[in-house]
Formats: C-alpha cells, structure tokens, sequence
C-alpha cells in the first residue's frame, strides 16, 4: 500500500510538472522572449493586468461589508442570501457570461447604463464586470470565515475602550482579519487574470479591444499561431506560481475553497 | 454607585429577566451561578454591548441605559482576555487612551503607571501571544484601568488560570481595588473568589437573581434550596488559624478547635462538606484529625439522603444515607459524635477590607 501510493504520487507529481515545463520549453527562449514583447501580448498583458485589479478593488470592496454581515449578524432569509451569493461558484462561467450578456443587453438596466456612457457589453468594461461576478463568490467566502474565526468579544472590549461600532471594525476586527484579507486579494485577482468564460460571453473576443491574455491564447491558437499562445501560457503560469506560493506562505488555515 | 431596575434581554438561548441590582460605590460585588444563568449577558449589557428590551441601569444620578459602551466610563475585561493580537502590550494598553485623544505625553505616563501598578513593564514590546496566562490578565486589567473605569466588569478572571496564578491574581485584585478605588463587578462560579474578595453576592439563576446580601449571609442564611444546592457546602465556619507544626488549628468565633490541613493564618472562613462528616454514637480510632462532640438539632431529608444538622458548639451538618441514619437511630436531641479529616477542611483568607 505505502509504495503503490507512494509512487503513484511520485507519477502525479512528474505527470505535472513535465506538462507544465514541456510548455514553457516548448518554443527557444529568444521566440518566446519575442512573443512576451509583441504588441499582441504586451496588449493583453496590460488590458489584463488593468482589468484584473480594478475588478478585484470591486470585489475587496464589496466582499468586506458583506462577509461581514453574513459572519455576525442574523436576518431573515440568511440561509437563502449564503447560498445565493455562493451559487456562481459552481456555475460554469459560461452560464454566468450568458446571464450577464442577458441581463446587460436586453433589460432596461443594461440599456439606461449603455446610453449612460458606461456600454458593458464587448467592451473592457464588460471584462471587469464579469470577473467581479465570478470571483466576488471566493472573496465572500474567504472573508466570511476569516471574520467567523474572531470572537465579537474583541469588538466588544474595542467598544468599551471609546471605539464606535465602525471604529471598533476598522481598528480591531479588519486588522486581524488581515491573513485572510491578502490571502483572499491574491486568490481573487489571480483569477481575474486567468478568468476565461464569462469573459468570453460578455465582452467577447476582439483582437487587441478585449483580449486579455486568457483570450489572447485562444485567439492565437485558433489561427494556429502557436508561439503567442505560448507566450499568454507562461506569464499565466508564473502568475499562478506566485498566487499559490504567497497563500501558502501566509497562512495554512485560510479556507479557500 | 450602579443601579440596575428591572432589566430583561434575551439574545439566543440566553436571557436575563427582570433584574434588580444596587451595587455601591467601591464595592467588590460577585454574581454567581452555573453556566448558562445569564451573568455574561448581564455583564455586556451593564457595559452596553446589547441594549435591554426593558428595564434601565443609572450610573450614580444618570439614566445610561441607551448610552453607547464607549461614554459610559466602565471597564470590562473578558475570562479569555481578548488582548489584540496585532498590537505589542504597550499598544493594547495605549488603545483606549488613543481613541480617546488624550494628548501623546499623558498617554505615556498613564500607561507607565500602569505598568507600575501591574508590574508588566518588561513585557512591553511583546506581543499578546507570546504571554502567559496570568500576564495577559495583568494586560487586559491594565488596559482598562487605564481609562480610569468608574466600575470594572469580570468576567470569571480567574477561570483560565492556574490556582498558584489565582491565588496571587485575587491578592492583585484586591490591592488594584484599594489603590484605584475601581467599583468592581465580577462572576464566577469559584466559591474561594467569593470568600476572598465580595463585599456582597448576588446568586443569578436561569436569568433571574434570587438572592442577594452579604457572602456570609448567603452562605449561612441561603434563599432557597436552589442556593443551598448550588452553594453545595453544607458548613462554612469562621474563625482565625493559627499555624500548629505543619498544620493549621482553626479557632471558630464560637465552638471547639479543630485542625485543618493548611498553611494559611490569620482571619479565615472555612467550608467542609456535608458529605465529609461521619457520624458515629461513640468516639472511634482513625486516622481522621477531628472528632467532635455534638447534639442533633434538626433532621431534614431530600430523596435518598438526609441532612443532620448538630449543634457541636458552632452549627455543622453531615449528609448521610436514609440507612445510616436509621441504623444510627439519630433523632432531635441525640448525643453524637463528629469525625473528619483535617484534609477535609478547606480554608479560604478572608478578604481583610471586607
């Protein structure tokens, strides 16, 4: 049993790792070197790099007060509203991109905020739209149990000692919510970064207007233009090294998933 | 002086109904009760953390029962102490003064003072988690007397402790109480706090108070039989103990010497329970350090036991089974005797102030 499993998970382990680096070896340093500066990726690199922190702000933003609120406070429907807000977590993002393709370009809403001058639909601002939608989910999550693990009682004391209510959160709880806080700000943006599906549906895939470098690998494998693909590939690959390895480093008991 | 008039609040499975409380100006004033009566609720409302569905709680002369917990003046330190992680005990002791804006030169010397008073000065730049127990009770007592509480709440302080910390936790709480001049509120289920420290006792079941007064009237003169049971002792008697070798001859203010295994002096209370005594018609060899001489004055049975209650110069009562009792054919007025262990015989330091 111990060396049946053993190996097994030697295999796994070489199975991965040589994936991942025949990718990044697939094509001679100097080509990909030139892929990652050509105008192409260094587009999608920055439309990326934009979109992904602006959605996760919108994401820390929300999640904050709402965690919170699911965390300490009990109201009618509560049950409802968790699992509501947690339902885009299993959707396929494909569904949510339709939803919000629907939602933005067919309702009065997404019509009023179109002539308004904010257009969502096959634009960069879409992108941010549908990133915030699916990783707002993660963010609640993390942070409603980061929040659940400290005792009210710290609030209370904070209370006692002349903080406000809102003082008392801002001084007390948020600071030692902190782990949780980075590790759910780290998780969040490296999905924006890699996020494909809803993307896809609600801003669709043009060529340097809203190809993020998830799309811009998709793009480019289609038209078979394999060494760009590569390109998009690796720097989203780094990207989930570093996501991985800050969260691990910061704290183990952080619940992701 | 605290004044609480008819307050009830109920938050989930705990709730506190219709309770009347005065608590005087300086006094050391202890609730007790089993687990789930309801004290910590009474606690965080009298320091405002839940408003009441009725009832009003005054501070001296003013109304303070819808006042925010921040400009009521009380102080409340929590049994698990609640010292923020994220701040060194400087800053944990500094937090109140700072959110309150008293200017940085006189927030350094409160704070020094209080590491003077708590003795905590050379743990100033660690941090809460690397502190022990009784350190961090120091640290939470100090951060909130640093704000110069009018009244201090606890919340079963020494239940996290060791009884070697507590021992010298109740001597420190004493002192901070003479030196500050702190009203002082504390629960418990520890009966040895009771005798140490209150001025006064109030016993809290399933939300409601059902007695209050004097420790030793409570303890000598329970309400009902929920106090009795809960009290669960069966003999307190008070006395002085004068060390005799290596143990302890305890002199009741009335009544016979007996010996207890002990090393405390002085003024003292001490319990022994009633299931301690053994009762015998005639004096017998053991190797139990006391035999008394005594006449039953009072017989009261509850399902399988019964209470014999003698008359030995100070009143003692033994539990005893129906059979015992039947076979001893113990009745109002028999002569018995009285033997129990010296290790049997708990002594509790009277609180000197009180």
């Amino acid at each position: 049993m111990r060396k049946v499993s053993l190996a097994l998970t030697l295999i796994l382990f070489l199975v991965i790792s040589g994936m991942l680096l025949g990718l990044l070896f697939y094509s001679p340093l100097s080509t990909l070197l030139s892929s990652i500066t050509s105008p192409e990726i260094q587009f999608a690199i920055l439309l990326s790099l934009v979109t992904s922190v602006a959605s996760t702000i919108i994401c820390i933003a929300i999640a904050i007060p709402v965690a919170y609120a699911l965390a300490r406070y009990t109201f009618p429907g509560k049950r409802i509203a968790s699992l509501v807000l947690t339902l885009p977590l299993t959707l396929p993002p494909l569904v949510a991109g339709i939803a919000l393709l629907l939602f933005f370009g067919t309702t009065a809403w997404g019509k009023a905020l179109d002539s308004a001058g904010f257009p969502v639909i096959f634009t960069p601002i879409g992108i941010i739209v549908a990133e915030v939608f699916v990783n707002l989910p993660y963010m609640v999550r993390i942070m409603r149990s980061t929040f659940t693990a400290i005792n009210p009682r710290f609030e209370h004391v904070a209370k006692t000692l002349g903080c406000t209510e809102t003082g008392a959160f801002f001084r007390v709880s948020l600071p030692m919510a902190r782990h949780g806080l980075i590790a759910g700000t780290v998780i969040t943006w490296s999905k924006a970064m890699g996020e494909f599906g809803a993307v896809l549906m609600l801003a669709g895939a043009t060529t340097m207007r809203t190809e993020t470098l998830p799309i811009a690998l998709y793009l480019n494998i289609s038209t078979g233009d394999v060494d760009l693909a590569i390109a998009a590939a690796t720097i989203l690959i780094l990207i989930s090294l570093v996501a991985l390895c800050t969260v691990e480093y910061l704290d183990k008991n952080v619940n992701v998933f | 002086m605290l004044r609480i008039e008819s307050l009830s609040i109920t938050l989930g499975e705990f709730s506190v109904h219709d309770v009347s409380l005065e608590i005087r100006p300086d006094e050391y004033f202890i609730i007790l009760g089993p687990t789930g009566a309801g004290k910590t609720v009474l606690l965080e409302t009298i320091a405002g953390i839940h408003t009441p569905h009725t009832g009003r709680i005054f501070l001296d002369t003013e109304e303070i029962t819808q006042r925010e917990p921040r400009e009521r003046n009380i102080g409340m330190v929590y049994q698990d102490y609640m010292l923020f992680p994220h701040l060194t005990v400087e800053e944990n002791i500094a937090f109140g003064l700072r959110q309150k804006k008293v200017p940085v030169h006189e927030q350094h010397n409160r704070v020094l003072e209080m590491f003077n008073l708590m003795e905590i000065g050379h743990l100033k730049k660690r941090y809460p988690g690397t502190l022990s127990g009784g350190e961090q009770q120091r640290v939470a007592l100090a951060r909130a007397l640093v704000l110069r509480p009018e009244v201090l709440l606890l919340d079963e302080p020494m239940s996290a402790l060791d009884s070697r910390s507590r021992e010298r936790m109740r001597r420190e709480l004493l002192r901070i109480r003479r030196v500050t001049g702190t009203t002082i509120v504390q629960i418990t289920h520890h009966f040895d706090d009771v005798f140490a420290l209150a001025d006064r006792i109030a016993i809290m079941r399933e939300g409601r108070i059902v007695q209050v007064g004097e420790t030793s009237e409570v303890f000598l003169h329970p309400a009902d039989t929920f106090v009795a049971e809960f009290l669960g002792i069966g003999n307190i008697i008070r006395g002085r103990s004068v060390r005799q070798g290596n143990i302890a001859r305890i002199v009741p203010t009335r009544g016979p010497a007996f010996t207890a295994a002990s090393s405390v002096t002085g003024d003292v209370v001490v319990t022994l329970h009633a299931e301690d005594v053994i009762l015998s018609k005639a004096p017998f060899e053991s190797s139990a350090r006391n035999c008394l001489q005594g006449t039953v004055t009072g017989i009261v049975s509850s399902g399988s036991t019964v209470r014999v209650i003698l008359d030995a110069g100070f009143p003692l009562t033994a539990l005893l089974t129906r059979e015992s009792c039947r076979e001893l054919d113990l009745k109002e007025g028999s002569g018995v005797y009285a033997t129990f262990k010296a290790t049997a015989v708990h002594v509790i330091p009277l609180n000197s102030t009180g």
